[in-house]
């Protein structure tokens, strides 16, 4: 299904390109600005399984796709185009590749400190070699994990992780927070011992109002690696957002969701939540960009996707 | 040029405008596509920064640990000399975990390429086991061991070592553990991994197991230390059709 979405994008987008290469730039959609207008760039990714490289170009489904090296290229290149810009990642950084077998992670959190990320979350591999492997090389990001309901008092994480964050961007407030999956059945139990895993909707729900109202953020953010929708009643990023108040974006992760477009809920007072996953691997690159007027209060939110293939190796190529 | 069209998948998805409080603005929705001669390459920096640790993880995965005298295929035949190697190999690691296991488990989904001849890296062994299974040991009673002799013999038999398994009609002709017939009132250990204890590959016959015991040893790792094993003591790998899954046509 998602390969039969990407795949009929990617036919559609060859048409289009060889119809009319010249006349297509790269700049964004046209927004209208209104005086007091702020522009904040979000670029996320989720599930990227210690993909370092890409793809191996061995005719499978994603051959060629993804690639650290190329994911830092398009960013830095959109942090040159937007004066405001946040890159986070919403968990299972970690395992897929033999990096991650042999090196144990350090590996994943140098690159992506390396490429500027700013908040992060759990998800369940990240255990994959249990607290005591997660904490070893922790130390190598320089930026928070969110786990906002993973309780780590007693265990060697105790300390180490954030219920939030908040990051000033140009006199605007992004307020953070971040949530995982139970992993009781995912991981193997001695691999969390000690670890108390609560119920994100409360844990969301209280730090969302301290964020927005005791904090005074302009936009609240919840990483998540819950998923993006389930079949029967576990909680989904779609029935948190449907269960919550003050969270204006959910960015999920571990159901591998390509969402072209973000899903949109109202939440518990009707306002809008804009959810948005983008499969795994590290294939694309999120994009929201959120309008925030400081006068009228207004908000808007763009989302776009970038495929990361081998688009981004042409000078090496050539 | 030609080429550079073909690889240019890169895309920019729909824009979508959505409105967070009220006084929605009219929604434009326009398809942007980024031109394919744009300037954009890889960022080297990150490339050399990984490139170290690429060399020692490809030094890793070639470094050769064993040797096989035959290429051993994956089949869908009821025996097949990679699962035979695969299954051999299960056996061995989980009679060192508990002296006690008899016979060992595995799917032939789960068993994900063929070993070449010669030489036998890590790299190989990762690609015949590139999933992140456990072993997990379970004690079946007799009844449930005859269900899983059905299960493998209405599925035209699976990688199996400790067993002889005659299939006839997708029925079980014959089935004996380490050369005996099932006692119904003796209990055995098999060995195989968390995935399959846990039901996977429609596995359906392990709902009443009598213990079971999750080791945190790689499946993988184990392959591996089989075969390091092996070339310790002078052998190489030998894997052989020997009849112990057999169709009777």
């Amino acid at each position: 299904m998602e390969e039969f979405a990407l795949l009929n994008r990617r036919g559609f987008i060859k048409r289009s390109l060889l119809l009319g290469a010249a006349s297509v730039v790269g700049t964004l959609p046209a927004f209208a600005t209104a005086k007091g207008d702020f522009r904040l760039t979000i670029l996320h990714t989720n599930d990227v399984h210690s993909r370092i490289e890409p793809f191996p170009l061995d005719g499978s489904r994603y051959a060629g796709m993804g690639g650290v090296a190329r994911r830092s290229a398009l960013i830095q290149k959109i942090r040159g185009e937007e004066k405001s810009v946040l890159l986070v990642d919403s968990g299972d950084m970690f395992q897929g590749t033999p990096y991650f077998n042999m090196f144990g992670g350090k590996l994943e959190l140098e690159l992506m400190s390396k490429l500027g990320y700013e908040a992060g979350t759990f998800g369940n591999h990240e255990f994959d070699n249990g607290i005591a492997g997660l904490v070893k090389y922790l130390g190598k990001a320089t930026f928070p994990f969110l786990t906002a309901n993973y309780d780590f008092r007693g265990t060697l994480l105790e300390g180490k992780t954030k219920d939030y964050t908040i990051i000033n961007k140009n006199g605007i407030r992004i307020g953070l927070t971040g949530v995982g999956i139970d992993i009781e059945g995912l991981v193997d139990p001695k691999s969390y011992e000690g670890m108390k895993y609560l119920d994100p909707i409360p844990v969301v729900n209280r730090i969302a109002k301290m964020l927005k109202e005791d904090k005074k953020c302009d936009l609240v953010i919840c990483l998540s690696h819950l998923g993006y929708k389930y079949d029967d009643d576990k909680i989904s990023d779609l029935k948190l957002a449907a269960q919550i108040r003050h969270v204006d974006i959910i960015l999920g992760g571990h159901t591998h969701t390509f969402l072209d477009e973000p899903a949109r809920v109202e939440d518990l007072d009707g306002h809008e939540v804009v959810i948005h996953q983008v499969g795994f691997a590290g294939i694309r690159l999120g994009r929201l960009d959120v309008i925030l007027n400081k006068n009228t209060g207004k908000k808007q939110i763009l989302a776009r996707n970038y495929t990361v293939d081998q688009r981004y190796d042409k000078q090496v190529m050539a | 040029m030609g080429s550079s069209i073909r690889w240019a998948s890169f895309l920019v998805s729909a824009a979508l405008l959505v409105s967070c409080k009220t006084q929605l603005q009219p929604t434009v929705n326009k398809v942007q596509y980024y031109q394919i001669d744009a300037n954009y390459s890889i960022d080297s920096a990150i490339v050399k920064y990984y490139s170290p640790y690429k060399i020692q993880l490809e030094s890793e995965m070639n470094r050769v640990i064993g040797f096989s005298d035959a290429h051993l295929t994956k089949t869908r035949e009821a025996e097949s000399l990679a699962a035979n190697f695969f299954t051999d190999a299960l056996l061995w690691k989980g009679q060192q975990l508990d002296p006690a296991v008899q016979v060992s488990f595995a799917t032939k989904g789960g068993i994900r390429s063929d070993l070449k001849a010669g030489n036998i890296t890590v790299g190989n062994i990762f690609e015949i086991m590139p999933f992140e299974n456990s072993v997990t040991v379970l004690t079946l009673s007799g009844k449930d061991m005859l269900r899983w002799a059905d299960y493998m013999a209405r599925t035209g038999g699976q990688p199996a070592s400790g067993i002889k398994l005659l299939i006839e009609n997708k029925k079980v002709k014959e089935f004996l553990v380490q050369g005996k017939p099932i006692d119904p009132n003796q209990t055995y250990k098999l060995v195989t991994y968390d995935y399959l204890a846990n039901g996977g590959d429609y596995v359906d016959f392990l709902d009443q197991v009598l213990d079971r015991k999750d080791y945190t040893q790689r499946i993988r790792e184990s392959l591996m230390e089989y075969v390091s094993e092996l070339t310790k003591q002078g052998k190489h790998i030998q894997a052989t059709i020997d009849g112990r899954v057999r169709i009777i046509e």
